[in-house]
């Protein structure tokens, strides 16, 4: 939701190496942290526990993504037209 | 000198190269003034004069060698050495197709949820009609190769009616193909899914086609004896390409029907 976008309190780091994306291009790291994030908030919404370590994600694809890549994606969410599965 | 000492066929001179590439220039430019100008009237007259040409080319080819003898062992070993790398040309052209596809498919992107087949795609049961093709093209891979020995073995007879069975494989297979293309749930611009579907099967497709219209020719060479029993290359070369459009289907229905699902 809208109250989860705003960014969360505390010191904000560079996103660590991901042994998982080695590469230049890092498309799927922002994708995936994007995707985890927004897996994770659904989850913990869900067992009704708190959302406090989806921060991470949160942090780590707001540094990587592209802000366009994050609105558009945040746009085909409301509309039910996002393609990922969360 | 009143005959030649060499091997070789000098060709006489023909029309057939030129009206040839005069309807390669019609067609192509005919599909440029369909696609953007909605008018047909070049792409039709260019698919007339490329049929022309082929039926008079090939005709040209069946007195030289048939009724002229002119196809010595030397002339045939050169046909060979053509069909050979004509369908080693072709397997590059599926080469890309398939090139296309493993692109797409092996590294999905978000734009497609990050799977493949992608979000919102159902893709066709390799199990149901596909494996049915399977089973045809493997079918008409054995009649055409008892075909082939009964010609060899001088069994008229039983190489008509198994020619004839591989022929009708063939029109099976694309009568199933089609109605398969009906049947599916998603079409050509149904994204990066649909062009690679369409585009490899379809080619595909066309071969078959192509392949059966040569079979067919073969069928009726052979009901007006063309063939000797040690000499037929025209009808070994339609059988190489046959082949090579079942093992064409096998990479298409492992690659795209099944791993691809």
């Amino acid at each position: 939701g809208a109250e989860s976008q705003k960014p969360p309190p505390g010191k904000w780091w560079t996103p660590p190496f991901d042994p998982r994306f080695p590469n230049q291009n890092q498309t799927r790291n922002c994708y995936q942290n994007f995707l985890d994030y927004h897996r994770c908030q659904k989850t913990m919404k869900r067992r009704g526990k708190s959302a406090q370590p989806c921060e991470y994600y949160f942090r780590v694809y707001h540094s990587l993504c592209p802000i366009s890549w994050v609105q558009r994606w945040n746009d085909q969410i409301k509309e039910g037209t996002f393609a990922g599965k969360i | 000198m009143t005959h030649q000492t060499h091997p070789y066929h000098m060709v006489n001179p023909s029309p057939w190269p030129l009206t040839g590439a005069f309807s390669a220039l019609l067609m192509t430019s005919g599909l440029a003034m369909w696609f953007h100008f909605n008018s047909t009237i070049l792409l039709s007259l260019g698919m007339l004069t490329n049929l022309l040409t082929m039926y008079q080319w090939w005709r040209d080819i069946v007195r030289e060698g048939t009724f002229q003898g002119h196809h010595t062992f030397t002339v045939q070993k050169g046909l060979r050495y053509g069909m050979i790398l004509f369908i080693i040309s072709e397997i590059f052209f599926f080469a890309g197709f398939f090139w296309a596809f493993y692109h797409s498919s092996l590294a999905p992107t978000p734009e497609l949820g990050g799977c493949w087949p992608p979000t919102g795609i159902i893709p066709l049961n390799p199990l149901e009609v596909p494996l049915l093709n399977t089973a045809v093209l493997l079918a008409s891979g054995v009649t055409i190769t008892w075909a082939h020995h009964s010609l060899m073995e001088g069994d008229r007879m039983s190489m008509l009616q198994s020619l004839l069975i591989t022929i009708m494989l063939g029109i099976y297979f694309t009568l199933l193909q089609a109605s398969e293309y009906l049947e599916t749930p998603f079409t050509i611009s149904d994204g990066v899914y649909g062009s690679t579907f369409f585009m490899a099967t379809g080619f595909h497709g066309l071969h078959v086609i192509i392949g059966s219209t040569f079979l067919t020719i073969c069928f009726f060479r052979q009901l007006n004896f063309h063939f000797t029993s040690s000499h037929h290359f025209g009808f070994e070369a339609a059988a190489w390409y046959w082949h090579f459009v079942d093992v064409v289907w096998l990479f298409l229905y492992v690659s795209i029907y099944w791993w691809g699902s």
